[in-house]
């Protein structure tokens, strides 16, 4: 199973790459795909599980989705975003 | 990473893209200036009279239309969202110093491109300075820098800046006095080809980068940080059929629309530190924004209200730059726009720096 976690920021997504690294999730550092947003910041596609952190981490993220076989079904959001 | 159907999605935008800028000034835009963002922007600035520089005042459709294709796409694929609040002041001071910098280099990041795809060697310089900024931005990226999250606004915010646009197309199809426009041969804003050809360019090209993210500095940036070429692509693509298309208009028409060197190029000056340095201070600063003024009015006609500010802070920037003498001319940079660079530099520096390493205190 992917994940994509995307961010407010670049570094958030650096900072959750190296969460998921310490959790032996493979993790991979890429842009925002087009069929998930018109947004172009960055994401983190990882496999096999993904990682609610704790604050202030989890101010960064925007979104998880699980990525399906028809698109992506949405996971978390970030309040009033 | 970008899949094999984004990337031909890209390129194929960005040769339509190129043909329509050869194509623009074909029928009536200044030389390499199929599209400026900046340039434009500097024209509709002058129109309002937030400047009096006689020759660069005209409202552009271009940039109408940019962002009304981006707002018709947005909201026919329910991408449209108001949404903002990600400091939006810090925002109207970078797009404020961005375009010191277009101004001092005489375009935006896809003039440079245009400049280069008409032979103009001096945006090579541009295109130096250009890289060299966006890498000083990606440090900061690297490094926490971040101007915090957006949140979700009432549609009426978001639908506020289109709305204004619109009423731009209505004050130039009804031209009253009050507004400015340079007369024809008056210089670079008596240039323009017919309003509703300039508008349906910028609609298809507002569709176009809605559609595929395309980005100036994005494509630089996503290359340093994820070694991704597809925002790339889209810019290559432009020279590539901006070039073509100048070549074939120049053997079809006897015109010059290519014209290899630096010496006498339209609207440009061969003073190399200075176009590196200007564009410096404008890649530096867009990537901070998180994309060029390009991207910005396409963001903003999603209903993005800190790149509607960002759009704002670019417009009146332009106004400073004609009403204190910052803005370069053919015959090259002029002390205060050394001075104002410099100064931009230092203060794009100093909110990369406050954005960056105080921001656990907040």
């Amino acid at each position: 199973m992917t994940y994509i976690t995307t961010f407010y920021s670049h570094f958030g997504a650096i900072r959750y790459k190296k969460l998921c690294e310490k959790s032996q999730i493979p993790a991979q550092v890429m842009p925002v795909p087009r069929d998930l947003s018109s947004s172009c910041g960055t994401c983190v596609s990882s496999q096999g599980n993904y990682i609610m952190p704790e604050s202030p981490a989890l101010e960064e993220i925007e979104q998880i989705v699980e990525k399906t076989e028809s698109g992506y079904r949405l996971l978390y959001r970030a309040a009033n975003s | 990473m970008a899949t094999k159907q984004e990337k031909q999605h890209i390129l194929i935008a960005g040769c339509i893209i190129g043909l329509i800028s050869a194509g623009l000034v074909f029928l009536g835009n200044p030389a390499n200036m199929g599209f400026c963002i900046a340039c434009f922007l500097r024209d509709t600035s002058g129109a309002l009279g937030l400047h009096s520089a006689a020759a660069v005042q005209y409202i552009r459709p271009e940039i109408i239309g940019l962002v009304l294709g981006s707002l018709l796409i947005a909201v026919a694929g329910k991408e449209f969202q108001a949404k903002g609040g990600s400091s939006p002041v810090t925002r109207f001071f970078l797009g404020f110093f961005v375009m010191i910098g277009c101004l001092m280099f005489l375009g935006c990041p896809f003039r440079m491109i245009l400049r280069l795809a008409g032979g103009d060697l001096n945006a090579l310089f541009g295109l130096a300075g250009f890289i060299a900024g966006i890498l000083a931005g990606v440090f900061f990226l690297n490094k926490g820098y971040s101007l915090k999250r957006t949140y979700k606004l009432p549609a009426c915010e978001g639908m506020a800046f289109p709305v204004m646009e619109a009423a731009l197309l209505v004050l130039l199809a009804a031209a009253p006095a009050f507004i400015h426009f340079t007369e024809a041969g008056g210089g670079p804003g008596g240039s323009h080809a017919a309003i509703l050809v300039s508008l349906a360019a910028g609609l298809i090209v507002g569709i176009l980068a809605q559609r595929t993210r395309l980005c100036m500095v994005g494509g630089i940036r996503d290359m340093v940080l994820f070694k991704e070429s597809r925002l790339l692509l889209g810019f290559i693509a432009i020279f590539a059929m901006a070039l073509i298309g100048n070549l074939v208009l120049s053997a079809v028409t006897g015109g010059t629309y290519f014209k290899l060197g630096m010496a006498g190029q339209a609207v440009s000056h061969t003073d190399g530190l200075w176009n590196f340095l200007g564009m410096l201070l404008a890649g530096y600063g867009c990537v901070l924004l998180g994309g060029c003024p390009l991207r910005q009015l396409i963001l903003a006609g999603e209903g993005n209200t800190d790149s509607a500010i960002t759009v704002i802070g670019l417009m009146v920037g332009a106004a400073f730059c004609h009403n204190f003498g910052l803005a370069s001319s053919g015959e090259g940079p002029t002390a205060n726009g050394k001075i104002a660079v410099i100064i931009g530099i230092v203060v794009v520096t100093a909110i990369a720096c406050l954005n960056t390493f105080r921001k656990e205190e907040s």
